[in-house]
């Protein structure tokens, strides 16, 4: 009797049953899209602010001083050891390897050219590495995604380089042209524009620099730019001094400072320090931005269960006839509740179901139109969005449900209320 | 006429204040949804400036240098300063190279320490120098000094000068290789004036574009350069948080205007009796729908104004909370709301009133 009665209460009532299941589904819809979107912008800002360029600089422990004042080289750091070319693609190999987006060496070398003494930077463009079975490929294109360069990128194997804009005017060279480096002939394949010292500078491979510096295998330092979460105050302790238990949850959380001691590791003798600039200012915007995303989805939430609520009230409310013949039939306020109720349910469950698939679709369109990659969905956000849409549905109909008993079934059916 | 205008408003406001829950149901309704929606659009235009504020924190973004190893006018900082009005930061840097007591070559910048203060945050820093002669000194240059009781000595061509260390400076970059003076006591010293000017200009990505366009004009011959890697950070971020913004925006717009729609329609359809007793004694179609119109419309700019109280608070709030910065109540977005309820008012009244114009009043009366 009773799951007739539910049955035909959705087979003959289609068109209110429509409204509800798509405020339900249209509710759930937003909630769900905001809440991937707000849990998921983290991590895009993060990749966006990584544009930015390194937050990691790993450097030999006992180089000299650069003397630099601003775009010069006053005095070339006189060579102290080195860091091994050899070891870079174990970076990949540790604990937060995934979470290092891009790294590049860098090697300076002092060359003679045509027109006096050039500096000479060496460093990967897109270089392919290998680390175990993994294959990528890393280098200052991936790190410095704001380098201007006119003409083409220069390759890792080859000899050709970049030259630095106001090099490139002071000299007289273009794109194609031929520079002599201490005897070395190389291409210019493009002109760059950065905005700092590179601009005086030419830019090789690696390979290049360290034949001019005479030195195989050699790096002087290594630009890194890895995904990290904001420094807190137990990322600023020293790891040293800290528990075995608190050692661990540090070395295991993606601290700008923990990856730095993880790529010590790597290079022993070195030192890895995060930029300051870098790491401390995008902390700042990403916790603004999450946070604020965070606040809006509770919002969008709080919008969602509102509607809901609101249109099962209504739904409802205008049966209230049909309340008032059950019960002058002598059916029990806890039946007529328990029918409404499961209804209120089985509408949740379905429109919910439907509501999570297109919020999924709409959360994939905003990750798509504004940061062209798709956005995470966590599995566990469907049972609990399923579970938040039959709080609100059964409560939104709870409420109307005890107003409706609450009538005289004589005045409801003859219409006075 | 002036009697039909009475009972007309005599009608119109019994149905607003003496029928019980029903017009108040309608208020909170529209009450929500105006606070949703100029929450939303405060946030929205308030989040701009304020991602803008904080890309400021990472120092400057305009640098405009000396050419070829000349010195700045003197008085650059003034016109630069007047150039992008007060809320720009201008830092003038002067740079020597001294040589140490162990004979090593050092960097030694003369700067306006509290202007640096200012403009590089990030900068960790033990204790900032208070006195003429205090030094700040990088991380790295620290063990080439020879420091000894917090004092060290430095020669410029010849000419020795002893400092006190104030505090250690650590940044992650260039900056720790060098040591900080105040820039007076930097131009007594070693005769050098400052060569480049770091500034931090407010605003959106395409106003500091802006600025550097006036610098170059107000500093001809000399090397004015956007700090391109922070605009282009700058421009990607705050344009995809732009759009991310708007998105939700319209979402929950969207939600809310769904929920009070179906609300008041419903409310309306429950009136039915109320319309079919009026065409029953008389009045004329257009005389309801205006009745029915005065009352939603009544409602919808009360419920405006209500949620758009509410909500700016609601976003001043939000941006206390996440950016320790109010967002002012903008009175650009309170014509929106009143209009996004009016208009969703009146299309919840006229649509259910379209539909009861096609039954006969008696039907309604008798319960069909």
């Amino acid at each position: 009797m009773f799951l007739r009665l539910l049955y035909q209460s959705f087979r003959r009532q289609q068109r209110r049953k429509l409204l509800a299941g798509i405020a339900v589904t249209l509710g759930v819809a937003v909630a769900t899209a905001m809440i991937a979107v707000g849990v998921d912008i983290g991590d895009k800002i993060n990749r966006e602010l990584r544009s930015y360029g390194a937050n990691i600089v790993v450097y030999s422990d006992d180089a000299a001083l650069r003397v630099r004042v601003g775009d010069q080289e006053v005095k070339p750091a006189a060579p102290g050891t080195h860091l091994k070319e050899s070891t870079l693609p174990s970076i990949k190999g540790m604990f937060w390897g995934h979470n290092i987006l891009a790294f590049a060496p860098f090697l300076d070398a002092q060359a003679q050219s045509q027109s006096g003494p050039v500096s000479v930077l060496g460093t990967y463009f897109d270089k392919h590495l290998r680390f175990g079975t993994e294959d990528f490929s890393t280098g200052v294109e991936k790190l410095y995604p704001w380098w201007k360069v006119q003409g083409r990128w220069p390759t890792d194997e080859g000899a050709d380089v970049l030259v630095g804009s106001q090099l490139a005017s002071r000299a007289g060279k273009q794109v194609g042209d031929s520079i002599d480096l201490s005897g070395l002939s190389v291409r210019i394949s493009g002109i760059l524009t950065t905005g700092g010292a590179e601009d005086n500078q030419i830019i090789a491979p690696l390979a290049v620099a360290q034949r001019l510096a005479h030195a195989p295998d050699a790096v002087d330092r290594i630009y890194v730019s890895a995904l990290t979460k904001p420094e807190d105050a137990f990322a600023r302790r020293d790891p040293e001094r800290m528990t075995a238990a608190d050692r661990d949850r540090w070395y295991c959380s993606p601290y700008a400072n923990s990856v730095a001691y993880q790529l010590k590791e790597v290079f022993p003798g070195a030192r890895a320090e995060q930029i300051r600039q870098a790491s401390q200012n995008e902390g700042t915007i990403l916790s603004h931005i999450s946070g604020m995303m965070l606040l809006i989805a509770i919002a969008s939430l709080l919008a969602a269960a509102l509607a809901v609520s609101a249109a099962m009230a209504t739904t409802i409310l205008e049966r209230r006839q049909e309340v008032g013949l059950m019960k002058s039939l002598g059916a029990t306020a806890p039946a007529i509740a328990s029918l409404f109720v499961s209804e209120a349910a089985l509408l949740a469950l379905g429109a919910g179901i439907l509501g999570f698939l297109l919020g999924n679709a709409i959360a994939q369109r905003i990750g798509q139109a504004v940061f062209h990659s798709s956005v995470a969905i966590t599995p566990v956000l469907l049972p609990m969005v399923i579970f938040l849409a039959l709080l609100v549905t059964v409560a939104g109909s709870v409420a109307a449900i005890r107003q409706a008993l609450k009538l005289d079934p004589v005045l409801v059916l003859r219409g006075d209320v | 006429m002036s009697l039909h205008a009475s009972i007309f408003l005599h009608v119109l406001k019994r149905g607003l204040l003496g029928r019980g829950n029903r017009p108040l149901i309608a208020f909170v309704a529209l009450t929500v949804a105006s606070t949703m929606i100029t929450a939303m659009l405060s946030l929205y235009q308030g989040l701009e400036s304020k991602l803008n504020r904080d890309f400021r924190s990472y120092g400057a973004n305009i640098t405009v240098a000396a050419s070829d190893e000349r010195s700045l006018p003197t008085d650059a900082i003034n016109r630069a300063r007047a150039a992008l009005g007060p809320e720009a930061v201008v830092v003038p840097f002067a740079f020597a190279v001294a040589r140490t007591t162990g004979d090593e070559a050092i960097v030694v910048v003369g700067t306006d320490l509290d202007q640096v203060r200012r403009l590089d945050s990030w900068w960790s820093v033990s204790t900032w120098p208070s006195r003429d002669n205090e030094a700040l000194i990088g991380a790295r240059a620290e063990r080439h000094l020879r420091v000894e009781n917090h004092n060290f000595q430095l020669d410029f061509a010849g000419r020795q000068l002893s400092f006190r260390q104030a505090g250690a400076l650590k940044t992650g970059s260039d900056e720790e290789t060098r040591v900080y003076i105040p820039l007076n006591t930097f131009e007594r010293w070693t005769g050098i004036k400052p060569s480049l000017l770091e500034i931090s200009a407010p605003g959106s990505r395409e106003r500091i574009t802006a600025a550097v366009a006036q610098l170059e004009s107000v500093f001809p011959g000399m090397d004015v350069r956007p700090v391109r890697q922070l605009l282009h950070t700058q421009g990607s971020v705050v344009s995809r948080m732009r759009s991310v913004m708007l998105a939700s925006t319209l979402l929950i717009a969207l939600t809310v205007a769904l929920c009070v729609f179906s609300t008041l329609t419903s409310s309306i359809l429950e009136r039915r009796h109320d319309f079919a007793v009026m065409k029953a004694i008389g009045s004329s179609q257009a005389t309801v729908n205006a009745l029915f119109a005065g009352e939603a419309l009544t409602i919808a700019l009360c419920a405006g104004l209500a949620g758009y109280v509410l909500g700016s608070a609601i976003a001043a709030w939000i941006s206390q909370a996440n950016f320790h910065a109010m967002v002012m109540p903008r009175l650009s977005v309170l014509p929106l709301v009143i209009l996004a309820d009016v208009v969703l008012a009146l299309l919840a009244a006229m649509l259910p009133l379209a539909r009861l114009q096609r039954i006969e009043p008696a039907g309604i009366l008798k319960g069909e």
